[in-house]
């Protein structure tokens, strides 16, 4: 009896590698599946791009039919907002708010792997569409009708597109329901809502959001698989529909869901910024202020996208959305501020960061533009849309993803992505961005239409159109570099250790990787830098010497605000 | 990091850019008065890039000659944070009433002129002047022309038989949605004789990139002429009164 007892637990506590991924709950596993898949999903769409991008290098049809590149740009656009950019912030979430708050796993852990599992095979059942004889969904990744409506789009793939959106927005609102119940009920002793780290702050309002904005697209997919399927003329207007309700539908998810995948990685900057300018975050509260702002906000614009249907009210939509530069100028504003006065460490997760600061004022800027309805006259549905839209999701998404997996794969693995080749990804996709998508501006100004397989010779766009293309693959061979760092790292020997970079928050107060419940021991709560606190405490440094302000909150560790 | 003067040299050729290269030439009365507002909107671009890119820089820079050792850890500092937000939601609103009175010009409705009634379907146009009866239609393979006159409002009411579609006129720097079941009505003037291409802008299927048209702006004289002659002798291009009944089969672009 007593021989048996210990075999049974190991067996129990160590089941194959395989299974152990497959059945896991543990939050850190979960997020690692999330990046890792959502990644896949990128690369997948990106090679889509780099075909649309070949198609249009030269005036003429070469490489892929119109049927085609209707769905690659469909299915592209869809890839990248929903089963790339919404997951790989959910990913990042995962693996890190519970780490930040000092909680061993997220509120609900089966919850947590059903919306994995519905995300996974959302995407999958997207992409089935291309299996079909009659090919992907074609619609765009707005899906408008009546375009969308059995009669013009009567192939399957537009089903299967429905389905997968379906669930992959099921899976966002039971994260956002698994991270607020997380982040309100399972923080530390000590871990007021002012001294949660900013990312995990970014979160709680991105979940917010998720709750308000996809319910929205839900309902608008299945008022358009009834209108398909049972007879039903929501948008039809020859039977008494309103094409434009699926436009408000559609948009009042659709502009929340650009700051949906955006505002998480504001966070992710948001951390890199203090870490490698050794400051705290310049007016952490006005940041988490101009993040709900930003998020109060974008639920009031979502007709912006709208002001060529002549059908919104347009001073209205226009002024909710200038207004949308204000609490974003105050995070770049902030960031900067962040990095005057400190001691700058430009390791490749701060290069992107400040890449981002760059790079994504272009795109607000623009933003700008677009929100004053008589420029959107000339602008809408143009390819000064299409590079509006890349730089802001490109200068935060991706600029940021890429920040925050330099940052964190120490911790994810104990081991770091090569400093050289991390600066050569940078590099690349700093060159290839602006060659990809300063030429877009042009061309949009110019009148370039979106969603056009080809155009004349006599539009004169070629040239733009080749530089933009040759951008394009540079982006795509610079991911390369990125690639090989993550082989070359997880071969290579655990170096990172617990704090590689000095970090703050308390994901760096533990192992790299974390173990199973993720903290031995947690250090006192007395700001929103603990790691930071402490570190100073061990090297015998008086705070106020160093110009730290006094806490005035509630004292930490066995306090009686211990939130659970 | 580049070099400063290497990024000053990006941002001058990216100023230069935005001042100049972007938009078309405006051929109407209201595209002129967007394109006086951009004017507007892309120096404010350039001023706020340049501030954003330059204190991101000098930031960058000055930490060359930080010190060893911890800096000094500050927190924050309310008045320069209420300077960068005052400033923005001034400079927005500013923004925003220069927007509105440019609004109220081009969506004016002028009395006097032609009318037109705009069809768009897949994948090709129809265009009516009631007044006349002359309609012409047109599919990828013989994209239709209308003619309208110089220096008078045109109003134009745009609707689509099937998916959306947008009436786009690049030169006019103006579009507007076809969308089935929802006429829209807005006016143009043209100010400039000249041939403009145009196209549709809302994606609306396999054939979307042909669908294309012009619009050739003429004296009044001659419009008048054209308006006859396409009354008197329908030919393929101008057909009095006809409707695209027939399903279109234009060949792949």
């Amino acid at each position: 009896m007593s021989a048996s007892a210990p075999a049974v637990a190991i067996r129990r506590t160590e089941p194959p590698a395989l299974v152990a991924w497959l059945a896991t709950t543990d939050h850190k596993r979960i997020g690692v599946l999330y990046m890792v898949t959502a990644f896949g999903f990128f690369l997948l769409a990106g090679l889509m791009a780099m075909v649309m991008r070949s198609e249009l290098a030269q005036p003429g049809q070469q490489i892929v039919s119109a049927q085609t590149y209707d769905q690659l740009f469909t299915i592209h656009g869809t890839l990248m907002m929903l089963f790339f950019a919404t997951p790989l912030a959910i990913g990042f979430a995962n693996y890190i708010v519970p780490l930040q708050i000092g909680a061993a796993d997220m509120a609900f852990p089966r919850l947590n792997a059903l919306s994995y599992w519905l995300f996974l095979f959302g995407g999958v059942i997207v992409l089935l569409g291309f299996l079909t004889t009659s090919g992907a969904a074609d619609i765009g990744w707005t899906g408008y009708a009546p375009l969308s409506e059995v009669r013009y789009s009567a192939n399957v793939g537009v089903d299967l597109w429905i389905v997968g959106l379906a669930l992959s927005g099921a899976s966002s609102i039971m994260g956002a329901v698994n991270f607020i119940a997380t982040i309100y009920a399972r923080r530390a002793p000590g871990m007021t809502m002012f001294r949660m780290p900013i990312f995990t702050w970014n979160m709680l309002v991105t979940a917010t959001m998720i709750l308000f904005a996809f319910p929205a697209i839900t309902g608008a997919l299945a008022l358009l698989y009834i209108d398909r399927h049972l007879g039903g003329s929501f948008f039809d207007a020859s039977r008494g529909g309103d094409p434009i309700i699926y436009q408000h539908l559609f948009w009042f998810f659709g502009h929340p869901e650009v700051y949906i995948v955006a505002i998480p990685f504001f966070g992710i900057v948001s951390e890199i910024f203090p870490v490698f300018s050794r400051k705290p975050l310049f007016g952490y509260r006005l940041v988490i202020l101009a993040t709900i702002l930003i998020a109060g906000l974008s639920m009031t614009v979502w007709a912006h996208h709208m002001f060529t249907t002549g059908r919104v009210n347009l001073p209205f939509f226009s002024i909710m959305s200038l207004l949308i530069a204000v609490p974003t100028g105050i995070k770049i504003f902030n960031w900067i501020a962040t990095m005057w006065g400190g001691r700058l460490s430009l390791r490749v997760p701060m290069l992107w960061a400040i890449g981002l600061i760059y790079v994504f004022t272009i795109g607000g800027i623009t933003g700008v533009i677009v929100a004053s309805p008589p420029l959107d006259y000339q602008f809408q549905d143009t390819y000064f849309v299409v590079a509006h839209l890349h730089n802001v999701i490109i200068g935060s998404t991706v600029f940021a993803g890429f920040a925050g997996i330099y940052y964190w794969f120490p911790k994810f693995t104990g081991r770091f992505l090569s400093e050289r080749l991390g600066r050569l990804h940078f590099a690349a996709w700093m060159v290839g961005f602006a060659l990809t998508f300063v030429p877009q501006y042009q061309l949009g100004a110019e009148g370039m239409p979106r969603r056009i397989v080809d155009y004349a010779v006599s539009t004169g766009w070629g040239a733009l159109n080749l530089l933009s293309t040759l951008g394009a693959f540079l982006l795509g061979l610079g991911t390369i570099p990125f690639l090989v760092a993550v082989a070359l790292a997880l071969r290579g020997p655990a170096t990172a250790g617990d704090d590689p970079w000095g970090g703050n928050s308390l994901e760096w107060a533990t192992s790299s990787p974390p173990p199973h419940h993720n903290f031995r021991r947690l250090p006192p709560i007395r700001s929103e830098r603990p790691v930071f606190d402490e570190r100073l405490a061990r090297a015998g440094i008086d705070p106020a010497a160093v110009g730290v302000e006094p806490d005035v909150g509630p004292p930490g560790a066995g306090a009686a605000d211990v939130a659970e | 990091m580049p070099s400063l003067a290497v990024r000053r040299t990006m941002f001058l050729a990216l100023a230069a850019l935005i001042a100049n290269g972007c938009l078309p030439v405006p051929a109407t009365q209201q595209g002129r008065q967007i394109a006086d507002l951009y004017g507007i909107f892309a120096a404010g671009s350039i001023v706020v890039a340049g501030i954003v890119w330059v204190a991101a820089s000098v930031a960058l820079l000055r930490s060359r000659r930080a010190k060893e050792g911890l800096p000094r850890q500050v927190s924050g500092n309310l008045v320069v944070e209420g300077i960068w937000t005052a400033i923005p939601l001034v400079t927005v609103l500013a923004l925003f009433a220069l927007t509105v009175a440019t609004l109220s010009g081009v969506d004016a409705r002028g009395s006097g002129g032609v009318s037109l009634h705009v069809t768009a379907f897949r994948w090709g146009w129809t265009f009516t002047y009631p007044d006349s009866g002359v309609a012409i239609s047109g599919l990828p393979e013989s994209p239709p022309e209308i003619v309208v006159p110089v220096g008078e409002p045109v109003h134009v009411t745009l609707d689509a038989t099937d998916v959306n579609h947008a009436f786009f006129v690049p030169r006019f720097l103006f579009k507007r949605d076809a969308i089935p079941g929802r006429p829209t009505t807005f006016d143009f003037l043209v100010q400039e004789a000249g041939t403009y291409p145009g196209a549709c802008a809302e994606y609306c299927g396999v054939f979307h990139a042909a669908m294309t048209f012009s619009v050739r702006a003429v004296s009044r004289p001659e419009f008048d002429s054209w308006l006859a002659s396409a009354r008197s002798s329908p030919s393929a291009a101008a057909s009095a009164g006809g409707s695209p009944s027939a399903s279109p089969s234009p060949s792949v672009p």
